[in-house]
């Protein structure tokens, strides 16, 4: 296959946007085949499945020194520094994570992100401005205004997150049409708004195939070989478990405030109902239903999230040549996660970092790429990241995004 | 400005032409001018046609090439040096130094809880009296009206048991601190029992909330000698109605809770901000800073009209010293007057007020 890349490098070469004749060289030859979404091309070669782990190199420590240095200068900067802070964190978490000998790149550029900031700052401040004052006529047009682009920040945040991740020299891209994100992040969370656990799943379905799909690495494109039946699995498993878990929840606050009931004599037998809210019983029951709900909670949330990571890394494709597995388990991040917020609520947020190299080790460790060619027979082709904009937006504005 | 010429050097490391994902190992030589050793090629380029980016903590450094290609390497150390002198990334190459060592971590640490701190213990209480400032009347009134509703369910507070008489003898009495607090509030005194299931209510006690409502127990006027007592009290409460002390106590509350999802993550960000509203009222209790200005406030409207603040010195003391009694038997968990920092100190200011 060596003869597939022309020899000498182009370094001189004034359009990246038309990298004719740099490729693979069979593609070289087909003719203005460059915008077909077309896998690299394999024919020629026996399938032979290779399977590469991904892993991640990073360490606790040398993150915690990153973390907190570029904590403190944030909070010495009055935030000014925060866009460098959050690229610094991205570059570090890609950059120690390796596919098959080479590592993954973030290149966001910090002054777009901090424009981006700047600007929905702005617009947050003169929402919360205009709310305070009862100013309705300028907080509901804002508000308006903010759902109605809610699909178009995500897919433009989509792009920006894509167009800015490299790996072996490529960038990511992103192709996803700002109509889809209407369907995928407008109509389906309007639906799932209405109709609840019924329609929820279907979002998220819709929403992870309009990632996937849209999804480019040089020439390459992403497919999605999903289906919706598993997203209401998980969100039916997440239900259940809910319900299971707030029933011991309730059980176990009446056992524990039933317990101290017994021993103090709180409640007199025959207390009527204005009693018991007074009481240190009831105070008891509530804080020990309080807790089990967060948890509850957090579980729930967090087995969706990692099951249908599980799932859609299982059902993704790139270029017809490369398929993503994962191999952990949901539970087991359910678990990482659980530990991980009580250390960082034990150390006041100094586990932050911990928490989070934790956190990449096991997924990371748990995701590889099966592939039926070599990783370097990608073919480039650029893509501007575009205004931060939508970046900024989902990132300050807490816009859901990412898997 | 002579900067010593730096020693060329080579590294190693992976070149990529920006087209393909195919790596090629490659060699870059870092002199006058940089020479790239590729596939037994060598290319060459001035040092200022390559851009290289920030370091990273244990992250492969990219140079990039003209025409979108790139070399990447781990010999960080002779690269360093080299964008030590050529004067590359000063700001970035600063932070990356900084996070390398522990030194600096800890002081970040120690940097970043003593801002947490001030903010917690400065920064806050000024935010929250600056929001109480500006928060409009409407919000206000909803304020008081929950606030009742809950101390009633809770049986802290019940009707009074003074007679129709005495009560109106004492609402007569309110308006002249009324007439005094001025600042709009649609200010009315209610008078309740403080103890109506027993030693689970309010006890002698007085408070008000933000939009004027003056809450005064049976208890509290049981235990006073003279009405000047209770109406020094009732300046009292006008001075954090006119203030806006209560609010500001909210608000407070509710930046302490902001301050501690951002610290503790997730698990605790799902706790429900509004929850916390009447409880914050009812189980903070104010600031010294705040009891403070309310003494102020009060001590004026005495001396005004007494020429001296004794009643509500004695009243205190009379509170402060019946806590201490209760304190033997199992005390209401709500002490709100009661709660006040140091009645001695409180008083003491007073005397001192009386005697200018």
């Amino acid at each position: 296959m060596s003869d597939a890349i022309l020899p000498g490098p182009h370094l001189t070469d004034p359009d990246p946007l038309h990298p004719a004749g740099h490729g693979l060289g069979r593609h070289a030859a087909q003719p203005a085949g460059e915008d077909a979404p077309s896998p690299p091309d394999v024919s020629g070669v026996t399938p032979h499945v290779t399977r590469h782990d991904l892993s991640f190199t990073g360490s606790a420590r040398e993150y915690f020194r990153l973390w907190i240095v570029n904590v403190a200068l944030t909070l010495v900067t009055l935030g000014v520094y925060l866009p460098w802070a959050r690229v610094r964190t991205r570059q570090y978490f890609y950059g120690h994570t390796w596919l098959d000998g080479q590592n993954f790149e973030y290149r966001a550029n910090p002054a777009a992100l901090l424009r981006g900031y700047l600007l929905v700052g702005a617009l947050f401040g003169l929402y919360s401005y205009a709310s305070q004052r009862e100013l309705y006529w300028l907080a509901l047009p804002l508000i308006v205004l903010y759902v109605a682009l809610y699909p178009w920040l995500v897919w433009r945040s989509l792009q920006f997150q894509a167009a800015n991740t490299v790996h072996r020299g490529l960038n990511f891209s992103f192709h996803g049409t700002a109509g889809d994100s209407y369907v995928a992040y407008g109509a389906a969370n309007v639906a799932a708004g209405v109709a609840g656990i019924f329609a929820l799943p279907w979002a998220w379905f819709m929403q992870r195939q309009y990632q996937v799909r849209g999804l480019g690495y040089g020439q390459a494109r992403g497919h999605f070989r999903g289906d919706v039946a598993p997203f209401y699995i998980i969100g039916l498993t997440s239900l259940g478990l809910s319900l299971a878990g707030g029933i011991v929840a309730l059980l176990l606050g009446g056992l524990v405030a039933g317990a101290w009931s017994a021993l103090s004599g709180d409640l007199r037998s025959g207390a009527d109902l204005e009693d018991l809210f007074g009481s240190t019983t009831f105070w008891i029951f509530a804080g020990v239903a309080y807790v089990s709900f967060l948890l509850l909670y957090t579980v729930a949330w967090q087995y969706v999230r990692g099951a249908t990571m599980k799932y859609v890394l299982n059902n993704a494709e790139l270029g017809g040549v490369v398929r993503t597995g994962a191999t952990f388990s949901p539970w087991g991040l359910v678990w990482l996660s659980v530990t991980n917020s009580l250390a960082q609520a034990v150390t006041l947020g100094l586990a932050t970092p911990w928490a989070a190299v934790r956190r990449a080790r096991f997924i990371l460790g748990g995701v590889h790429v099966r592939t039926i060619t070599d990783l370097d027979h990608f073919r480039g082709q650029a893509q501007q990241p575009g205004s931060a904009l939508g970046e900024a937006a989902s990132e300050l504005l807490d816009i859901q995004v990412g898997f | 400005m002579t900067r010593p010429e730096p020693v060329p050097v080579t590294l190693s490391g992976v070149y990529f032409d920006g087209h393909s994902s195919r790596d090629r190992t490659a060699e870059l030589t870092l002199g006058h001018p940089v020479l790239l050793t590729l596939d037994g090629a060598t290319h060459t380029f001035g040092p200022h046609e390559l851009t290289l980016d920030p370091p990273i903590p244990g992250v492969r450094r990219v140079i990039r090439l003209p025409g979108g290609a790139r070399f990447e390497t781990s010999d960080f150390a002779p690269l360093l040096s080299w964008e030590r002198a050529g004067g590359r990334n000063r700001a970035l190459r600063g932070v990356a130094w900084l996070e390398g060592r522990w030194g600096s971590a800890l002081g970040a640490v120690a940097l970043a809880f003593t801002l947490l701190g001030a903010f917690i213990v400065w920064g806050i209480p000024a935010l929250a009296a600056q929001a109480a400032r500006v928060t409009p009347r409407g919000v206000l009134a909803s304020f008081d009206e929950q606030t009742l509703r809950v101390l009633e369910e809770r049986d802290l507070i019940g009707p009074s048991g003074l007679t129709a008489e005495r009560q109106a003898q004492l609402q007569r009495e309110f308006r002249q601190v009324q007439a005094w607090a001025g600042g709009g509030y649609p200010y009315r005194l209610l008078l309740r029992d403080g103890e109506p299931a027993g030693d689970l209510g309010v006890g002698a006690n007085a408070f008000a909330l933000p939009n004027g409502t003056i809450v005064m127990t049976d208890q509290l006027v049981a235990l006073a000698r003279s009405d000047r007592e209770l109406l020094g009290v009732l300046a009292h409460e006008t001075g954090h109605v006119t203030r806006r002390h209560g609010l500001a106590t909210v608000y407070q509350g509710l930046g302490l809770g902001l301050v501690g999802t951002l610290l503790t993550g997730d698990l605790v960000s799902s706790t429900s901000f509004a929850a916390a509203v009447p409880a914050a009222i009812l189980r903070g209790g104010y600031s010294r800073a705040a009891e403070t200005e309310a003494d102020r406030e009060s001590a004026d409207f005495m001396l005004s009209r007494y020429g001296t603040t004794r009643p509500l010195q004695d009243i205190l003391t009379r509170l402060d010293a019946q806590e201490g009694d209760r304190s033997g038997d199992r005390g209401s968990w709500l002490d709100l007057l009661r709660s006040h920092p140091v009645t001695r100190e409180r008083v003491a200011a007073l005397k001192a007020l009386d005697r200018r």
